[in-house]
């Protein structure tokens, strides 16, 4: 899980349009500061990426502080994860929380041995 | 608000909203002591300036709120709004992106701080690629805002949306900015024959009827 979490914001911090091996084409759902007046639910890699790539900003840096997991059903886990967020030209740090929940391949039939993304739930910490 | 006690400046909380990258940080760091004074609250993740003005009432400030780029992840929090007395909502006249974005950005305010003057803003007027139209910028008309287009680069137009708040907030439509705040230095000119063309076009939109919302879409 935390070499899972540090290979995800490495590469969602260089270049955020090749997280889509992380997820799913089919099954993997995001969940990305959602609200009535911005849609931000998201399945399937294609629309994830879609999201995380067109976010208006040009820079950002992740920073965890906090990394928990748990096992879940079908061999999968959750990782929940709190830390800063720098973006763009900022000086002050956002919060933010993140979780996630990782199925093996092979539950969605396909070559077992790796990891994907099921469930991508992201927040701000802010007021 | 004539003649205040001294230390008690009659003080209003501005919400700055908007798309990320419209320029709103920028807009309110041209002013000097606001952005010398300002203060960070990390729980809500905002910066406010005061900003202060002089006028032929007496000095008021405006505490404007700015995110910490918040926005470019997705909504504000109910906490930015709460209290909030006056806004601007800016969009960027090179991004039609963000002028199809203000409904939604009005829509957030109100639903908090229902009825406060609200001014609407088109930065970057000096860029000469400018994408919306100075005749289909109408939804102003529409919700009864105010709008000004702004060069924040420029220092174009930075004193009107404050000024017509204070005449709003005040209720008094004579009130008048008796000096300059000190600004940054414009690091960009606005071609002046250009805005003079903009603010003519602008003119003559608001003696037009209003188009459909199916005719704004197509527009927008």
């Amino acid at each position: 899980a935390q070499a899972f979490a540090e290979h995800y914001y490495n590469t969602f911090d260089t270049d955020r349009s090749q997280l889509g091996p992380l997820y799913n084409d089919t099954y993997s759902m995001l969940n990305f500061e959602h609200s009535v007046d911005r849609p931000g639910q998201f399945k399937g890699s294609a629309a994830i990426v879609e999201k995380l790539r067109t976010l208006p900003f040009q820079q950002v840096k992740h920073q965890v502080v906090t990394l928990d997991t748990q096992p879940s059903p079908n061999g999968g886990v959750v990782v929940m994860v709190c830390g800063n967020l720098l973006i763009d030209s900022e000086q002050q740090p956002q919060k933010f929380s993140q979780c996630f929940q990782l199925m093996p391949t092979e539950a969605a039939g396909l070559a077992p041995g790796s990891y994907f993304i099921f469930n991508d739930v992201f927040r701000l910490n802010i007021g | 608000m004539s003649a205040p006690p001294q230390g008690q400046v009659p003080t209003f909380k501005l919400i700055l909203v908007g798309d990320g990258g419209t320029g709103k940080t920028t807009f309110v760091k041209r002013h000097l002591t606001g952005e010398f004074e300002k203060k960070y609250l990390p729980t809500v993740g905002v910066s406010v300036h005061p900003l202060d003005f002089h006028t032929n009432c007496g000095p008021i400030r405006f505490d404007c709120w700015d995110t910490a780029g918040q926005e470019k992840f997705g909504g504000l929090r109910d906490g930015y709004y709460i209290h909030g007395q006056c806004a601007i909502i800016m969009f960027d006249v090179t991004s039609r992106t963000t002028y199809k974005n203000v409904p939604t950005w009005h829509r957030d305010i109100t639903r908090v701080c229902e009825d406060i003057p609200i001014v609407l803003c088109g930065n970057k007027v000096d860029v000469r690629n400018r994408q919306v139209r100075a005749k289909s910028i109408t939804f102003h008309r529409k919700k009864n805002l105010q709008y000004y287009e702004l060069s924040a680069k420029s220092n174009y137009n930075f004193e009107k949306p404050f000024l017509y708040l204070a005449r709003k907030l005040s209720g008094n439509a004579a009130l008048q900015f008796t000096e300059s705040p000190a600004l940054a230095p414009p690091t960009v000119q606005v071609d002046l024959a250009e805005v003079a063309a903009y603010e003519k076009e602008l003119a003559d939109a608001a003696a037009q009827p209003l188009p459909d919302e199916d005719d704004e879409l197509l527009d927008a």
